[in-house]
């Protein structure tokens, strides 16, 4: 068995009237880039905050790194990097200070210190601009360093929570190949929460799905493709009334039934033909102009089990 | 903790001296501090309050009010502004954390009064030259120059901190903080009047039989008491989980 960066047995966390993680299971391999994937409020920041150590579960355990997230959290919190919910960036510092603050914080050799901040500044094109106070900067920018601070001191496990966030396409695009080159050239474990799944394909070796605290599934993006997505098609025409999506629903080779920019899209068990719908959609007086079929993504996926656990 | 406790300290120091030199005053904001409390009131004061004990008394004031403004941002500016997650997520110890803002706001509390009592210095010497260098002249100034900003100062900013800390903005842990300094003032002078008289005519009767240096270091060792209490319920009420989910 593969070395392991986490490992998590039965970890809840309740508090006062809702259940934030209930009964988590998993294993995150050493050197992977893992994905947690789940809608707003499902738990992932929950879920981070108690790998860090930073709440306590109510029951279950967590090892990080080999450490007892109860009673070694601070052990946890030397060896990783966290970048959180916010960017954590002083806005009244540069970008410099912000680094060597924690650089320090991590006790860099000042020599070493110097040429990490040189390296990383450089390599997403901030070097230029690392003696301006942060407050100054776009919010591309302050998310690319607050990617670079978490990186600094090269630790064996990374947390990113939502890291691209609020930015528009072109900077999150551009923010994911910073990303994917710094994981790659590092090495390090990356946890990475997100519930944007163009990222989570393009980035991850392995994924977990959650909603509202419960693990609903976990795997390889294909892997996970291949066993929940089914096969996707996308039906082109008019007429695709609630009445007719209700009907499709209650298919039993339909996973999914739901218009999309004005397309009727269906997501159907492996194996399954598409003709018997067809033939339902024009029953329920659908008017079908073109249809096309591939394999789901990993957004199907996601989608389906969020509909399954509703 | 040396090393974490002086890294906190400069990245304190760095945030309260940028917070203080931007916007349209700019860097002249301290210097006019200076200029009012280190050189227009010395001028009204004259040598001799200004070099007195009681003279000594408005600059160690002075530091725990500019220590006011500076402690409540501590943790509530953090929360504020997102960086305290982020902050307790590293390796850093509550302790370093903790003394690190105390000792930041101290210092720069410390540093504009000394600047004022110095500044004060040259001008009433400058003013009322004869010759001769004035300068403070008895044990108890000395004393007092050299344990009370410190001391008040530290009073003032461990009660910051404490308020700071559950504060959900840095406005309201300064409401917090100037309400709960006023009611202690208040309260003391007060309670003092409200004493039976033979108890006020007991402390009295003490009181008279020491000298001002005595006097300076009994009030420093009630504050140093006060300190170290208000210290170590900062340090039991720093606790990262309840300060994360705040």
């Amino acid at each position: 068995m593969a070395e392991l960066a986490i490992r998590a047995l039965g970890l809840t966390r309740a508090f006062t009237t809702v259940r934030a993680l209930d009964d988590l299971n998993i294993d995150v391999p050493a050197g992977s880039v893992f994905g947690f994937l789940g809608p707003n409020g499902a738990g992932k920041t929950t879920t981070i905050r108690l790998l860090l150590g930073l709440i306590e579960p109510t029951s279950g355990s967590a090892h990080v790194l080999g450490f007892d997230t109860r009673t070694q959290g601070a052990e946890i919190r030397a060896r990783t990097g966290a970048l959180l919910e916010h960017s954590g960036l002083y806005e009244r510092l540069s970008a410099e200070d912000n680094l060597r603050f924690y650089g320090r914080v991590a006790h860099m050799p000042k020599a070493q210190l110097d040429q990490r901040i040189q390296e990383l500044l450089t390599h997403l094109g901030l070097w230029d601009r690392r003696k301006e106070a942060v407050v100054k900067w776009s919010r591309g920018m302050k998310q690319k360093l607050a990617i670079a601070r978490p990186l600094l001191h090269r630790p064996g496990l990374v947390f990113l929570d939502e890291p691209t966030a609020g930015l528009d396409p072109v900077a999150a695009a551009s923010l994911r190949d910073d990303l994917a080159a710094l994981a790659t050239r590092q090495g390090a474990t990356i946890f990475l929460t997100t519930h944007n799944m163009a990222e989570a394909e393009k980035l991850c070796s392995l994924v977990a799905v959650i909603r509202q605290g419960k693990l609903l599934a976990v795997g390889s993006p294909a892997g996970l493709r291949s066993r929940g997505g089914g096969q996707r098609t996308e039906i082109a025409g008019r007429g695709f009334s609630d009445a007719m999506l209700a009907a499709l629903r209650q298919q039993a080779d339909v996973s999914q039934a739901l218009v999309e920019n004005g397309r009727l899209v269906l997501v159907l068990k492996d194996g399954a033909g598409v003709a018997p719908f067809i033939s339902l959609i024009v029953r329920e007086g659908g008017e079908v102009q073109e249809v096309r079929s591939g394999q789901g993504s990993l957004e199907d996926v996601f989608l389906t089990l969020m509909e399954e656990e509703k | 903790m040396n090393a974490d406790f002086v890294t906190v300290l400069w990245k304190e120091w760095k945030e309260i001296v940028l917070e203080r030199s931007t916007g349209s005053t700019g860097s002249f904001r301290p210097l006019i501090l200076i200029a009012v409390f280190g050189i227009f009131v010395p001028l009204r004061m004259g040598p001799e309050r200004f070099f007195s004990t009681a003279g000594l008394l408005f600059p160690t004031f002075f530091s725990t009010i500019v220590i006011t403004t500076v402690i409540a941002d501590s943790f509530a500016g953090e929360r504020e502004r997102h960086t305290l997650e982020t902050l307790l997520a590293s390796r850093l110890s509550d302790r370093s954390i903790l003394f690190g803002k105390i000792a930041a706001c101290m210092a720069y509390g410390w540093l504009i009064s000394i600047s004022c009592i110095l500044a004060g210095a040259v001008t009433v010497n400058i003013v009322n030259w004869h010759g001769q260098i004035l300068m403070f002249h008895d044990a108890a100034s000395w004393l007092l120059l050299l344990l009370g900003p410190p001391l008040l100062g530290g009073a003032v900013a461990a009660a910051g901190v404490l308020v700071s800390l559950h504060s959900t903005t840095v406005r309201q842990a300064q409401q917090t903080l100037s309400v709960a300094i006023a009611v202690v003032f208040i309260g003391a002078i007060f309670g003092s009047s409200m004493l039976p008289m033979e108890w006020k005519t007991w402390f009295a009767r003490i009181l008279v039989t020491w000298s001002q240096a005595e006097l300076v270091l009994a009030a420093a060792g009630v504050l140093l008491a006060i300190d170290l209490a208000l210290l170590a319920a900062g340090m039991a009420r720093f606790q990262r989980a309840r300060l994360v989910l705040d």
